[in-house]
């Protein structure tokens, strides 16, 4: 299937400098995953990395730095290698570190999974499903909301999306989404600040927006 | 500044410790008296004899190079001087721990250094520690269409980086550089070179594009 909808350049050379936050971080990597260009264009700016990497001046280690470092290779041998949680199948690899709240229903044919990350900030990820046909509330953003499509597909004012897409919104941006009908949509999201919610369905969210 | 290096202690024990890998050694030198950037397939190697020998010399020699840069990049991304050092630590570390996981046709070993003290900085970056093994979000395995064109080196590759970085004009760099170090918002870069913020936006999109045309060529 062909990948219409990328990260810009600019979140994906955030993702290669590390400059993101961890949970925007997941959602542009469950989106890797699966687009080989966006991979190519971030093994391309690690290249740039690398090589600012090499042309940094050096600041001078603590003393016994190296030391240290090796002794603590040493004691590596008893170490017990992080056991990694279990995943549900079907979800992107990058998912495997991080532990998941339950999912819970927000609204008719909508439910969530919060992905409990180590430090999440302003940041919040979670899963959203939405059922075949359903319509998601009118929306726009205080901060930005990145969405990786998982499986199945939805439509708006700015295009059809379907799994391996992603989109990037912004606060100027004013979505209605509606979910594909042939099979339920779920979406990988990192949502930053509140959203603004209008009508019904919109107050049924709340609960989860307060998460 | 390469053969200053190979004058240290760590580089001398590296060489009669590993004395299969002198003939890259040599490389190194020669490549230093050319006045060349230093040669990364050294660096490369050295991984590999971490990989395969556990060889502490070769891991000395990386980190003699490569824990002082990596301190300095997270210095530059607002860390203090004791959790850069720490950190710079912490990468090396995991530099021992996934040697066997380098592949030098797909990365020289300053990129494949630099993703690891990246994922470092924004899992460690933010207070919280998760043993979570670094460097994980872009399995291998699913990278076969990414595969570097093979007419091309990856010194090479990154030798044409350089070329291409050096060919911008300064006020580019500069915005990349700050965009790549410093985790700055576009308002903070803006005042911090002094230029009005539409300024930095257009700059920053230009700096992209600049990127991909670069990246385009590489791939």
């Amino acid at each position: 299937m062909t990948i219409r909808h990328h990260p810009s350049d600019e979140t994906l050379a955030a993702y290669a400098a590390g400059t993101l936050d961890l949970g925007r971080r997941v959602v542009v990597a469950s989106h890797l995953e699966r687009c080989a260009a966006c991979r190519r264009f971030v093994r391309g700016a690690e290249q740039v990395g690398g090589v600012m990497l090499e042309d940094l001046s050096p600041a001078p280690m603590s003393e016994h730095a190296l030391a240290r470092t090796l002794a603590r290779i040493d004691r590596e041998h008893s170490r017990q290698p992080a056991k990694p949680v279990a995943n549900e199948p079907g979800l992107p690899a990058c998912l495997k570190p991080y532990e998941m709240g339950r999912w819970r229903w927000v609204g008719p044919g909508v439910e969530m999974r919060p992905i409990l990350l180590p430090e999440s900030g302003n940041v919040r990820v979670f899963l959203l499903k939405a059922g075949p046909g359903t319509r998601l509330p009118q929306h726009t953003h205080e901060g930005s909301e990145l969405t990786s499509i998982l499986v199945g597909s939805f439509h708006h004012e700015g295009g059809d999306f379907f799994a391996g897409d992603f989109e990037e919104a912004d606060g100027d941006v004013e979505h209605r989404p509606i979910v594909g009908t042939d099979m339920a949509c779920i979406c990988l999201v990192a949502l930053e600040g509140q959203l603004k919610l209008s009508g019904f369905i919109g107050a049924l969210l709340n609960p989860f927006v307060r998460l | 500044m390469s053969a200053l290096r190979l004058a240290s202690p760590t580089a001398r024990n590296f060489r009669t410790l590993a004395p299969s890998l002198r003939p890259a050694r040599a490389r190194l030198t020669d490549a230093a008296m050319d006045g060349k950037p230093l040669a990364t397939l050294d660096y490369s190697q050295m991984i590999v004899a971490v990989a395969r020998q556990r060889d502490r010399a070769a891991f000395g020699a990386l980190f003699d190079h490569f824990a002082p840069r990596i301190k300095a990049y997270l210095l530059r991304a607002g860390a203090d001087e004791g959790l850069a050092d720490e950190l710079a630590q912490e990468a090396l570390l995991a530099v021992w721990r996934k040697a066997e996981t380098f592949d030098a046709a797909r990365a020289t070993a300053a990129t494949w250094i630099f993703t690891i003290a990246r994922n470092l900085r924004t899992d460690r970056f933010r207070k919280e520690w998760r043993d979570v093994p670094v460097g994980d979000d872009l399995p291998d395995a699913i990278d076969e269409a990414a595969a570097p064109d093979e007419s091309l080196s990856e010194a090479e590759r990154g030798e044409r980086v350089r070329h291409a970085l050096r060919q911008l004009p300064p006020e580019q760099i500069k915005v990349i550089e700050l965009s790549f170090f410093e985790d700055q918002p576009h308002a903070e870069i803006a005042q911090t070179l002094g230029i009005p913020l539409g300024t930095v936006k257009s700059r920053i999109r230009i700096a992209m594009a600049k990127l991909r045309d670069l990246v385009g060529d590489l791939s």
